[in-house]
């Protein structure tokens, strides 16, 4: 009763061709001393030795780990407790899902062109403009130019996108979780708190188990924010592994070099995806 | 039980009003912006607009070529969208159906294209689509769209079908159906909930990509919608206006395909969930 | 939910995609195998050439452009995969991954030298366009670097005569701060912005005194740490000292840069003249402002300028169209297209004539060029490109208070030294 393996051969030929082939040879260049142009000749590990001495690269690391911790928790917080407020009986909730998650839509460079506005450190602009408006003066920033706050507001913009794209597969969630086990526990005289913590978060567990999945391999591989809201700056606060990935490939010259801290990432990413699949689908049970 | 619209679920609603109008704020600077002409962006960006102008909708319209750039970013996307769904499911079907050794390892294999980074096979598959002679077509997008979303597409699609009884499929094949059939028109159909997730997902990456249409497309007349969008940013001459303007000519038609699909989106997912 | 309605989606779905496939290789065609040429440039270098190209009436032309650092990207990956555009940007000189000389090396440039044009380059100017005495680049000019002012802004300030001396400057932005606006609008969130300063004063501290400077660079005797360098510097921090530049200049943009300067809200950028023609949209009045150059001498005679030839084209030497891409470059050396892509730009054209029309705004600084008190863009001269990127990052920290000038310096030579 199972079906054949013609079903799968479309779909790797393509994935063959398209992906693992090409990875496959590029790899190969971390190798050696390609600027990306011209002729290159092996040069064994050295990259990766470099790579290990590398001071920025591995400042990256800590900021890269930062951004992915960050939107995890708070985008999938945010997306969860959004989720919550949809899923009731308010009459604005058909709205609201669009509202929240439109700005998914939007690419996420032109996302970080916009916010460039938002983030104005004019107290009477964007973000600082509204906060004064509101009576909140007194938390306006320079939201961009403070190297101690620039990787956390290109964490805040990212949450803004994506908390939505989290809510709707929270909200999905939510909706699997049959009524009449609400309705079972309300009879049983849980409260509201006692519901939540034990008959719908245990059956969460898939939805928590996508979301956390998705935003972390998305985390660890941001690119095209960072580097369209800061470039890694200011100096070299808000760089990332990718943007150190793509600087040294397009900026510096030093393809092979380049290629090698992909590679490093690529395991890193991996590494941590496969830890993360055991611990969460251990969780996971079924309504039965 | 029935439900009471009390002051409680009042004052929950006017809770998520105001959220969703702190998370309408970025929404407001981009149709503000696009309304405005760069004087105006020069003195008050942010400000709500005293005197709307509509020129950069046009101006963008006309300078992106937007009528071309629409027809071919509507092609490319809905081709490799179909291919995705058609070629992904099948896969998927046959990966959900055997749990351990050939499907567990073709599994592993497709999320790998999740975890691994754009950038290590760029410049070969670029020589290899050069060297296929498909730079500048269409099909050349389709096949590298399809070829890329394809993990993606058969990680959401393998756990909702996993979810699915077998019965249904088993069904049919005992009556003497092939496995193509059982697949088409018992299985397919059932699947419609997470069809409609991997079409809008798949769908909003496609459409708002810009770096490998301006790889493989720049310079002929495929471009797509972001890479005529991208050409009014200049390192000393900018025209954020017509940016922005541009930007909201092409949120629109991906937005209106969200809000019909929005039931099957939320559904597709729930579905989805199940192991 | 019959079974007729069922195969009918089913094999629908099924066939979509692959008769959507056929058709759309039939009206695709293929992308290649036509006699136009590919041209890729950047968004700057869109508006002359959309006349240039259209005023060619002998080929038709596959123009793409888009913002700089993803053009970088696109071209580099090309050329790496050995399918370049015919005709491509190309930056002057060397010090960046898309550079004359970096691509040069690489022998991916042709050889424009037997075009009429290359044999009226400035001497001073060749560096930028020849790697190994061969030219394989082409410009239509040069830029300079100056200050762009509010000329309202400056005479409510009082301000009757510009300065030519460092005191001087500093007494007309003392000026500007007394009448409360700010002097100098500074928006160095914007990476390329932050080098303009050092880049304004370093030709007066450095290569007036030791015009041999780059030479002594590239053999070692010299270095940033040991020479005037410093002095810029020092000079660039003091004006945020003196509270001269606008609050939180690593968090205020380009965009938000030019805007303070068009309303008045300050009296000048020091700015790369390309820009001019942005500054002036954004201006009430495009009268309302113009340019002179920064003195960052001691006396009137002793400021030098930086002048830089402003990103240009080059032909791909693996192009299978060597002949029309040449030949459009030789109509571009002809001096009434030198003066149009010049005027487009706001630079000075390369060579000049009695049409040549000179924006007004440089006119304080023509006779620098022709004293030859000009210094190419210091970034055209560094081997490798890692040296101007860690130049954007050390004036940030700089600004920001994380870092020391001679860090900064320092960190600068061992860049540099890369190789």
């Amino acid at each position: 009763m199972l079906p054949p393996w013609w079903f799968a051969v479309p779909a790797l030929l393509v994935y063959a061709v398209v992906v693992l082939y090409p990875t496959g040879t590029g790899i190969v260049y971390a190798f050696t001393d390609w600027t990306g142009i011209g002729d290159w000749s092996f040069v064994g590990f050295d990259n990766f030795t470099k790579l290990w001495d590398d001071d920025a690269a591995r400042g990256s690391v800590v900021n890269t780990l930062l951004l992915t911790i960050a939107i995890v928790v708070v985008q999938n917080g945010v997306g969860l407790l959004l989720a919550l407020g949809v899923h009731t009986h308010i009459k604005s909730r058909a709205l609201l899902r669009v509202i929240f998650f439109a700005p998914a839509v939007v690419s996420p460079v032109m996302v970080a062109f916009l916010w460039k506005y938002v983030y104005n450190p004019k107290p009477g602009e964007g973000l600082n403009g509204l906060l004064g408006a509101i009576g909140l003066g007194s938390w306006r920033q320079d939201w961009l130019g403070d190297p101690d706050l620039a990787l956390w507001s290109v964490a805040f913009m990212v949450v803004w996108q994506f908390a939505g794209y989290s809510m709707v597969i929270f909200l999905a969630g939510l909706e699997s979780v049959p009524d009449n086990l609400h309705e079972a526990a309300m009879i049983d005289g849980a409260g509201r708190w006692q519901r939540f913590r034990h008959v719908t978060w245990p059956l969460l567990a898939p939805a928590v188990t996508v979301n956390v999945m998705l935003s972390t391999i998305g985390g660890l591989k941001l690119f095209d924010q960072v580097y369209a809201a800061t470039n890694g700056g200011p100096g070299y606060a808000s760089e990332t592994l990718s943007t150190v990935l793509y600087k040294q490939a397009f900026v510096f010259g030093n393809y092979g070099y380049s290629t090698a801290i992909a590679l490093v990432l690529a395991l890193f990413v991996s590494a941590i995806s496969l830890v993360q699949v055991q611990i969460l689908r251990g969780r996971e049970v079924t309504a039965g | 039980m029935s439900f009471r619209y009390g002051l409680r679920t009042f004052a929950l609603e006017l809770l998520m009003i105001a959220v969703a109008l702190a998370f309408l704020f970025p929404v407001y600077a981009l149709v503000t912006l696009s309304l405005k002409d760069p004087q105006q962006i020069a003195a008050s960006p942010l400000s709500p607009p005293t005197s709307p102008t509509f020129g950069n909708f046009g101006d963008a319209w006309e300078r992106a070529s937007f009528g071309s750039a629409l027809l071919n970013s509507t092609l490319i996307t809905v081709t490799s969208v179909v291919l995705l769904i058609a070629v992904g499911s099948f896969a998927a079907y046959f990966i959900a159906r055997r749990r351990t050794g050939l499907g567990y390892g073709m599994y592993v294999l497709f999320l790998l294209g999740i975890v691994l980074p754009f950038q290590l096979g760029m410049i070969p598959l670029f020589k290899l689509v050069d060297d296929a002679g498909l730079l500048g077509t269409y099909q050349g997008m389709v096949i590298f769209y399809t070829g890329i979303q394809l993990p993606f597409t058969i990680f959401l699609y393998t756990g909702f079908i996993r979810a699915l009884p077998s019965e249904y499929a088993d069904a049919a094949l005992i009556d003497g159906a092939g496995h193509m059939r059982a697949f088409t028109q018992v299985v397919f159909p059932l699947l419609r909930p997470i069809t409609g997730t991997v079409l809008i997902l798949n769908a909003v990456f496609i459409w708002n990509d810009f770096f490998t249409p301006l790889l493989y497309l720049g310079g002929s007349a495929k471009e797509t919608i972001p890479v005529r969008i991208f050409s009014f940013v200049g390192q000393y001459v900018s025209e954020y206006g017509l940016v922005f303007a541009g930007l909201v000519l092409a949120a629109l038609p991906i937005l209106a395909i969200f809000l019909v699909l929005q039931k099957y989106v939320i559904k597709g997912f729930s579905s989805g969930l199940k192991g | 939910m019959t079974i007729d309605n069922l195969s009918r989606r089913g094999f629908l779905v099924l066939t979509g995609g692959a008769a959507a496939m056929a058709a759309l290789t039939a009206c695709g065609g293929s992308g290649s195998g036509d006699d136009s040429l590919r041209l890729v440039g950047v968004a700057d270098q869109q508006k002359p050439l959309d006349e240039l190209t259209k005023a060619y009436g002998k080929v038709k032309f596959n123009a793409s452009y888009a913002p700089t650092d993803q053009v970088q990207t696109s071209v580099r990956t090309q050329l790496g995969a050995g399918n370049a555009p015919d005709i491509h940007v190309v930056f002057p000189g060397n010090g960046s991954a898309m550079s004359m000389a970096q691509i040069a090396k690489a022998n991916l440039l042709a050889d424009l030298s037997d075009q009429e044009w290359t044999k009226k380059i400035p001497d001073n100017f060749k560096p930028a366009f020849q790697s190994g005495g061969k030219t394989c680049f082409y410009s239509a000019g040069a830029s300079v670097i100056g200050a762009i002012y509010n000329k309202k802004v400056f005479t409510d300030a009082g301000i009757t005569a510009m300065p030519t001396t460092w005191p001087e400057f500093l007494a007309v932005c003392e000026k500007i701060k007394q009448s409360g606006k700010i002097p100098i609008a500074l928006g160095a969130q914007t990476p390329w912005i932050t080098q303009l300063i050092t880049y304004a004063l370093v030709p007066s501290t450095v290569y007036a005194k030791d015009p041999d400077f780059d030479k002594k660079m590239a053999d070692g005797k010299a270095s940033f740490a040991t020479s005037g360098w410093a002095d810029a510097f020092a000079m660039y921090l003091d004006l945020q000292k003196r509270g001269y530049f606008n609050d939180n200049p690593n968090g205020t943009t380009f965009e938000q840069q030019t805007s303070m300067v068009a309303t008045g809200e300050a009296g000048m950028a020091i700015q790369v003249s390309a820009v001019l023609p942005d500054f002036r949209k954004a201006a009430k009045n495009a009268d309302d402002l113009s340019m002179f150059p920064v003195p960052g001498g001691d006396t009137a005679d002793s400021g030098w300028i930086p002048a830089g030839i402003v990103v240009g084209l080059g032909v791909s030497a693996r192009s299978k169209k060597l002949d029309q891409a040449k030949a459009f470059i030789e109509f571009l050396g002809e001096q009434k297209n030198i003066n149009a892509w010049a005027e487009a730009v706001a630079c000075v054209p390369l060579v000049q004539d009695s049409s040549s029309k000179i924006d007004p705004a440089l006119d304080s600084f023509l006779p620098f060029l022709k004293n030859d008190k000009a210094v190419p863009f210091m970034d055209q001269a560094w081997p490798n490109a890692e040296v101007q990127p860690a130049h954007f990052a050390a004036v940030q920290e700089l600004l920001g208070g994380k870092t020391t000038i001679p860090e900064a310096l320092k960190k600068l030579d061992d860049t540099y030294r890369k190789g």
